[in-house]
């Protein structure tokens, strides 16, 4: 059916077209994402980076394409494998911490790994292992509705981080942030993936922040511009073919 | 009038909200006509006739009660429509007279349609049977029904309008709606004082060896008399027990998530406790009419002749209106956190876990309910021996 994945991409997508109710979001992007490594996804507003991360992160089904994570097909898993790989293999940041309102802190950064059927005690000391480490322990014990937003977001990256999960997607994590929060964030995030050997997906607006990552690819209206991944010469036609047949079909 | 075009993005749950708030505006309407009626036949019936009056007004606080809780429910459910008026100018002045202007037109509309069947039946057409109720045959003064009927929509609407949230909490304002999750000590010391002090009275008035006083007190719907003892403890029990609701259900959230949770219970139980304060008056409502209808129910079974067509429909008004609030007050519970809801599935939480988790609450809500509803009817079916 298709070319075997390189092997040292542990996530690897080809001719993955999203649309919004119509609204073409992604027009065929073909990229790699190499074991450890930070990859950077810039772009404007409204260029896809969300879709993109959405997709990449099985939370979004693809309208067409391929997309794989360790040599396994994501795009042929139903709602409840999607599920599985969420929970067990991707952590997410989003521009919104979006904490569950009625757990405290650290029940917040405990809850993936619950989830995951990890033991209390061993959840909890995850959690405030990675609160501390986010200079957020002292309000471990309180609800995010006390917290002012720099602290929710660092919770939110805390719970991302806190299960060690292979990959780890940020859909501009930094955007509730001050510049000093964003690079203490940022930082964090990006040696913790190189201390755990964890992959870094990084959506952001800011090109600055291109440089806490160690690749970076631009998109722009649902195409990449900057050339991306190592993808193979053979199997990038299909992907910019299949974005011409959207573009054709639209007109 | 511009806002009333806003009608027509109305989908079935709106559409179901005016059928209902009508319906019930038509029902209390019949009462207080009903009691106009019995007023005019009646040669100077002096007290039946304010008895009667005042019987009104458990469906008029109903159909208020109902008006409220779908009031404060509409920004949530309708977010994108208030935002979108708020953009275009409108201020939480107007956001609260449009919610509260289609609850107010809702009642006018029912309680116009239960004037005129009122009208055409006063025509000779009601058998002899109807005669009394309608005032048949006496001149109808204009002002009285208009006054009566005037009533319904504005308490309807003042109601509502008075529970449309705050300007800032509204969609499109600046700050989420979440209000404080615990019980204030007032809260709870008050609610539970006046269950002892209703319960003591109650003890005192049935203990084996107390004189059998005269039992002054008429009850209503054919359910005899009892003492004024028994009465007022019944009473303040009742009221405690009520007020009691919210913190025994956010108590019963925090002994589900006692210990070392599993994921289940962690969710169940703390969703439980932050929503205790929203899910308490509404569920408390309802309890607290069903105990007094089923203790109705089950007096008129024991007592022969006992049973009454008026309270009956009364009660049924009374109860789906309160079934409604609840039901309102769910769904806006619901789309309120969507947010969460999505946040939990992000992180690859099982729709199975979730929906446990709704029906591990649902069970501890009912449980709670059982016990305050059971003490309110047991309470009550003492009083009434």
């Amino acid at each position: 059916m298709s070319a075997a994945p390189p092997d040292n991409d542990v996530l690897w997508a080809r001719g993955i077209v999203k649309s919004h109710h119509g609204t073409p979001a992604l027009r065929g992007i073909s990229i790699g994402v190499r074991e450890g490594e930070v990859l950077a996804v810039t772009g404007p507003r409204g260029s896809g980076k969300s879709t993109l991360l959405g997709c990449l992160s099985a939370l979004l089904p693809v309208d067409k394409g391929e997309v794989w994570f360790n040599s396994a097909p994501v795009h042929t898993l139903g709602r409840a494998g999607r599920e599985r790989l969420r929970r067990d293999r991707f952590g997410f940041v989003g521009s919104e911490p979006h904490l569950v309102p009625e757990l405290t802190a650290r029940e917040n950064v405990a809850l993936p790994l619950l989830l995951a059927g990890a033991g209390n005690k061993a959840a909890y000391t995850a959690a405030d292992e990675w609160l501390e480490r986010l200079d957020v322990g002292e309000v471990a014990r309180q609800r995010p509705e006390r917290l002012v937003r720099s602290q929710c977001q660092r919770i939110a990256v805390a719970r991302a981080l806190a299960p060690l999960p292979p990959v780890v997607f940020a859909d501009d994590p930094t955007a509730p942030l001050h510049r000093e929060a964003s690079d203490q964030v940022l930082r964090i995030l990006t040696s913790a993936a190189r201390s755990h050997q964890l992959t870094l997906v990084l959506a952001t607006h800011d090109p600055e922040l291109v440089r806490f990552a160690d690749r970076a690819v631009a998109l722009v209206d649902g195409r990449l511009t900057a050339p991306a991944a190592p993808v193979p010469r053979g199997t990038a036609a299909p992907g910019t073919a299949s974005a011409s047949a959207v573009s054709a079909t639209r007109r | 009038m511009f806002y009333l075009r806003l009608a027509r993005g109305y989908r079935v749950p709106d559409l179901g909200r005016w059928l209902l708030t009508t319906l019930a505006a038509a029902v209390v309407a019949a009462f207080l006509l009903r009691s106009l009626g019995r007023a005019m036949s009646d040669p100077l019936g002096g007290e039946d006739a304010l008895e009667r009056l005042l019987w009104c007004l458990p469906p008029l606080a109903a159909v208020a009660w109902f008006a409220a809780v779908t009031a404060r429910a509409v920004p949530a459910q309708q977010p994108e429509r208030i935002t979108g008026l708020r953009a275009a100018g409108a201020g939480s002045g107007g956001v609260r007279t449009l919610i509260a202007g289609e609850v107010a037109l809702a009642c006018a509309l029912g309680s116009v349609l239960t004037l005129l069947a009122f009208l055409v039946l006063r025509n000779d057409i009601a058998g002899p049977t109807l005669a009394p109720d309608l005032g048949m045959g006496v001149p109808l003064p204009a002002a009285a029904p208009v006054t009566l009927l005037a009533l319904v929509p504005l308490t309807a609407g003042i109601a509502a309008a008075c529970a449309v949230p705050l300007d800032e909490t509204l969609p499109g304002g600046r700050t989420r709606a979440h209000g404080p999750t615990g019980f204030g000590a007032w809260r709870i010391a008050l609610p539970v004082g006046l269950s002892v002090i209703g319960l003591a009275l109650e003890l005192i008035a049935l203990r084996p060896g107390a004189a059998v006083d005269d039992r002054p007190i008429h009850l209503p719907a054919g359910l005899g008399t009892t003492s004024t003892a028994a009465f007022g403890g019944w009473a303040a029990s009742a009221l405690g027990l009520a007020l009691l609701t919210g913190p025994l259900l956010s108590w019963t959230g925090r002994l589900l998530a006692l210990g070392r949770p599993t994921p289940l219970r962690l969710l169940a139980g703390r969703g439980l406790t932050a929503q205790a304060r929203r899910l308490g008056p509404p569920l408390a409502v309802l309890t607290l009419a069903l105990a007094m209808v089923l203790t109705t129910i089950r007096y008129w079974i024991g007592t022969p002749d006992s049973a009454d067509a008026l309270p009956a429909i009364e009660a049924c008004l009374v109860l789906g209106c309160a079934a409604a609030a609840v039901a309102v007050r769910l769904t806006e519970v619901r789309t309120d956190r969507r947010g969460v809801t999505d946040a939990l599935l992000r992180l690859g939480t099982s729709p199975r876990l979730l929906f446990g988790a709704v029906a591990l609450r649902t069970l501890a809500v009912g449980t709670t309910l059982l016990v305050t509803g059971g003490a309110t009817a047991a309470l009550a079916a003492a009083g009434l021996r």
